[in-house]
């Protein structure tokens, strides 16, 4: 499991980290659809996670890879539409449309990458643990952690009722019409049983509204360091055309 | 029909974060006073079921294709308005932190459109008026298994359609598509018309049987087929309309403007058939590749200049010297961080 | 001490599944509860923690079962679900095992300290911050019975605690409830562990009990136990 991790960036403090992530999120996909150049400067921060979180890229895409072609797909078309000549270099033109296409694959791309080294380091009950700090309802906090914890059953449940389906029905691609009620109503009933047999347990216990979670590390000034320092940077690549500046040192030192 | 980050401004999706959590602090506040503790557990059990149920296929009879579900309705006539709006919060946030299905900063948007009109507009204004009304003969039990199939029905198109509708004005809002807004919707519309109609049609199935084997287990619906609280003709009339508005609205669309949608729709699903059961990210999520395709594709047709925020005044061009510059940069980070993992893990050898 | 006295036990409108059932259960003892399927071994269970509503007395140290003393009743008794995926709600094993003390008002010191004897008691250190939907069917069930052995409870309940699970583990089981010094109640089909842990037997068949008497009576009777929907032991029934 990635986010059983032992990294620095694996113990930093969940709300750190979630917070980070939504400011990075927010600010990338500020940019303008034409702001290559800004937006490329962008990639620092996945790039630091991943280096430092001993996550690597390889897995990131290997898990996204279903979701990536979608994000990627969203601009294919944008050169179609938009021919206006935006840059020249040398003989190649490229079009406003080219560029558009490009940057919103980076957002699409660097928003999933964002995403993704959040959750591989960071575990579901820690996270849990900040959307409490953040004064979420404990009855959600808890409803997800519950959630949760059945997703993995229910699912393999399913799944025996599927394979049993499939090796009585050989060559059918789904449910057939003639099972679609009986199929998930047969479980919904079991679940509902499985609710209340839960509910028992909790009550057997003592169960009076309130759950308990283990202590999630404090808050410390590493954490705070964290948060401003990467908000500040984003800020800078946001507003500033470092990338603008750099290049015409470069290439005015040339000319 | 899950949006990813990429697809909203930030404006927008904060706008409907908010619109989400009032709905949300309002489900909570009244599940408070009515017995959540007992509920906890029935609502984590069916969330994780209608989760893992969403990677069911259907097969739709007569096209070799196959659907699933996405659980609104199904949720709010087992659980409640409520208690069904929380669960479906927490199937989403699941499938956005777990599975990158829609995007973190697009979970407000998300859950309203999905979560909302299921729950909410599936519950108040079609389930119950529907469940409770004298349709098809009142208080028998095969008129009462009717209305729950006419309720699953109506219930799953117009809130898909309510849903679609609002991707479209959320992402025309964020100015990221510059289709024209009619255009948009002619292109939406019938694809979530006809996922709507198979779902309808799982869900329908699915209440049918629970109502069958145990009718207790159904919001407002009595065991032995009478109606809960009677409905006045009018209000169910005034309901019927606005359904019938929605509804047609949708169909004439389909008719004139995109008689291809349907199609599309259901070779959408063909092609991003779901064999495999297990929990795993990589055979997760039909619906939403058929509807994020079609997200992608009213993305890509965007020729107007870009929607600017307020604050941005600078120049949005790109130059030659930027990309060289850019080029730079993201090289030295790249190569930084490289030996930083270098470092790191040559001190993790020592 | 159990004490029920005449009791018969409905699920909604249905035939009675528990009828005229009285037996004493004292102190130390540990009664193997058998019967074939639907015989009514759980719902007896489930009568006796208030579950489920019953006519006649049941009393637990002598107060009876009721409304009013369920929290009492319950707080007494400690109940081991056939299904430890229903029982193990919480994220960790830790989690589930503060679960019950905290409910019951003990301060959070006092909850650790009998967490880490009880794991070590049974050997489970190593699983204490394991998440409980990755343990192992084995593990699942050794953890189910650490958070109710963290309860301290008077009376331990077990309904078919070695259903499921391979020899190894069905044998650190049975030397678990071997160990535990409590009163204990183990309903099961596997009846050569109930001739490994019980000293006393109960035979029911449709909801009334048909045998009561010592486990050397009752599992080694061929006749008794084949009237009533059963099989001697594997260990009784060689040739």
């Amino acid at each position: 499991m990635l986010a059983a991790g032992d990294s620095p960036v694996h113990k930093l403090h969940p709300s750190a980290k979630l917070v980070v992530t939504i400011a990075y999120i927010i600010i990338t996909v500020s940019f303008s659809k034409y702001q290559l150049n800004g937006l490329l400067m962008m990639i620092i921060y996945p790039a630091f996670l991943f280096s430092s979180s001993g996550v690597t890229v390889g897995t990131c895409f290997r898990k996204l890879r279903f979701i990536l072609p979608l994000v990627l797909a969203v601009g294919l078309f944008n050169p179609l539409f938009d021919r206006a000549a935006m840059i020249k270099i040398g003989n190649i033109t490229v079009s406003g449309g080219t560029i558009s296409m490009v940057t919103l694959m980076l957002k699409g791309v660097f928003c999933l990458a964002a995403s993704f080294l959040l959750m591989a380091t960071t575990s579901i009950d820690n996270l849990c643990a900040a959307l409490r700090q953040f004064h979420l309802p404990p009855m959600m906090v808890s409803l997800l952690l519950l959630t949760y914890r059945y997703i993995g059953v229910m699912t393999e449940e399913l799944s025996v009722m599927t394979d049993a389906y499939s090796l009585r029905a050989p060559g059918q691609k789904g449910i057939k019409f003639n099972a679609w009620g009986s199929f998930l109503g047969q479980l919904i009933l079991r679940t509902m049983d499985r609710a209340d047999e839960l509910y028992n347990s909790m009550q057997l216990r003592g169960f009076s509204g309130s759950f308990t979670y283990a202590d999630c590390k404090r808050f410390d000034r590493r954490d705070a360091l964290w948060i401003v320092l990467w908000i500040l940077l984003f800020l800078i690549c946001r507003f500033l055309d470092i990338p603008g500046i750099l290049g015409s040192l470069l290439l005015g030192g040339f000319s | 029909m899950h949006m990813a980050d990429a697809l909203l401004a930030p404006a927008v999706a904060a706008t409907m974060y908010v619109a989400s959590g009032t709905a949300a602090g309002v489900s909570v506040h009244k599940l408070r006073k009515d017995d959540e503790e007992r509920k906890l557990p029935t609502m984590a059990v069916t969330s994780a079921l209608v989760f893992a149920g969403q990677m069911i296929n259907y097969t739709i009879p007569g096209t070799g294709s196959s659907g699933h579900m996405c659980g609104g309705m199904l949720l709010s006539a087992l659980l409640g308005p409520y208690a069904g709006f929380l669960s479906m919060i927490v199937i989403l946030t699941v499938q956005c932190l777990f599975f990158a299905d829609g995007g973190l900063m697009a979970l407000g948007a998300n859950i309203w459109n999905m979560a909302f009109y299921g729950c909410f507009v599936g519950y108040f204004l079609i389930w119950r008026p529907i469940v409770n009304s004298n349709w098809f003969g009142g208080e028998t039990k095969s008129a009462q298994r009717l209305r729950i199939i006419v309720a699953s029905i109506i219930g799953c198109v117009v809130t898909l359609q309510l849903g679609a509708f609002s991707v479209v004005l959320e992402t025309t809002l964020s100015g990221i598509t510059e289709l024209p807004f009619s255009a948009f919707v002619a292109l939406m519309q019938p694809i979530h018309l006809a996922i709507g109609l198979v779902e309808g049609l799982v869900t329908a199935a699915v209440l049918v049987f629970v109502y069958e084997s145990r009718p207790e287990l159904l919001m407002d619906v009595d065991a032995t087929g009478t109606a809960i609280g009677k409905r006045s003709l009018k209000a169910t009339l005034a309901i019927l309309a606005v359904v019938v508005v929605v509804v047609g609205g949708g169909l004439s669309l389909l008719a004139s403007s995109n008689p291809d949608g349907l199609e599309w729709a259901l070779f959408g699903n063909e092609d991003a058939n779901v064999e495999n059961m297990g929990l795993d990210e990589d055979n997760f999520g039909v619906e939403s590749k058929a509807a994020e395709t079609a997200g992608s594709i009213q993305e890509s047709t965007s020729f107007l200049p870009d929607y600017a925020f307020p604050d941005d005044d600078s120049p949005a061009g790109t130059t030659v010297s930027g990309l060289v510059g850019s080029a730079i940069v993201a090289a030295i980070s790249v190569l930084l961080a490289f030996a930083f993992g270098f470092f790191r893990k040559k001190k993790q050898a020592a | 001490m159990i004490r029920f006295e005449n009791v018969t036990a409905f699920y909604e409108n249905d035939k009675p599944v528990l009828n005229g059932v009285s037996f004493t259960e004292e102190k130390g003892e540990t009664i193997g509860l058998i019967g074939a399927n639907g015989a009514g071994k759980t719902t007896l269970m489930r009568t006796l923690l208030g579950l489920l509503p019953h006519e006649g007395l049941i009393t637990v140290d002598d107060i009876p079962v009721s409304e009013k003393t369920l929290p009492e009743i319950r707080r007494k008794l400690g109940f081991v679900l056939q299904n430890s995926d229903n029982q193990m709600f919480m994220p960790t094993v830790y989690e589930d095992m503060i679960f019950g003390p905290l409910n019951y008002g003990l301060d959070r010191e006092e909850v650790d300290a009998r967490v880490d004897d009880v794991l070590t008691q049974l050997n489970l250190t190593e699983l204490k911050h394991c998440y409980n939907h990755k343990l192992s069917g084995g593990e699942k069930r050794m953890a189910a019975i650490a958070t109710i052995l963290v309860m301290k409870p008077e009376i331990i309940l077990m309904d078919e605690p070695t259903s499921a699970l391979d020899p190894k583990n069905r044998r650190l089981v049975i030397n678990t409830i071997n160990e535990m010094p409590e009163t204990k109640l183990i309903s099961s089909h596997d009846l050569d562990m109930i001739w490994d842990t019980c000293d006393r037997v109960i035979l029911l068949n449709r909801g009334t009990i048909v045998a009561d008497g010592s486990a050397k009576d009752i599992l080694q009777n061929k006749e008794l136990l084949e009237d009533n929907r059963m099989e001697l032991p594997l260990r009784f029934s060689n040739p």
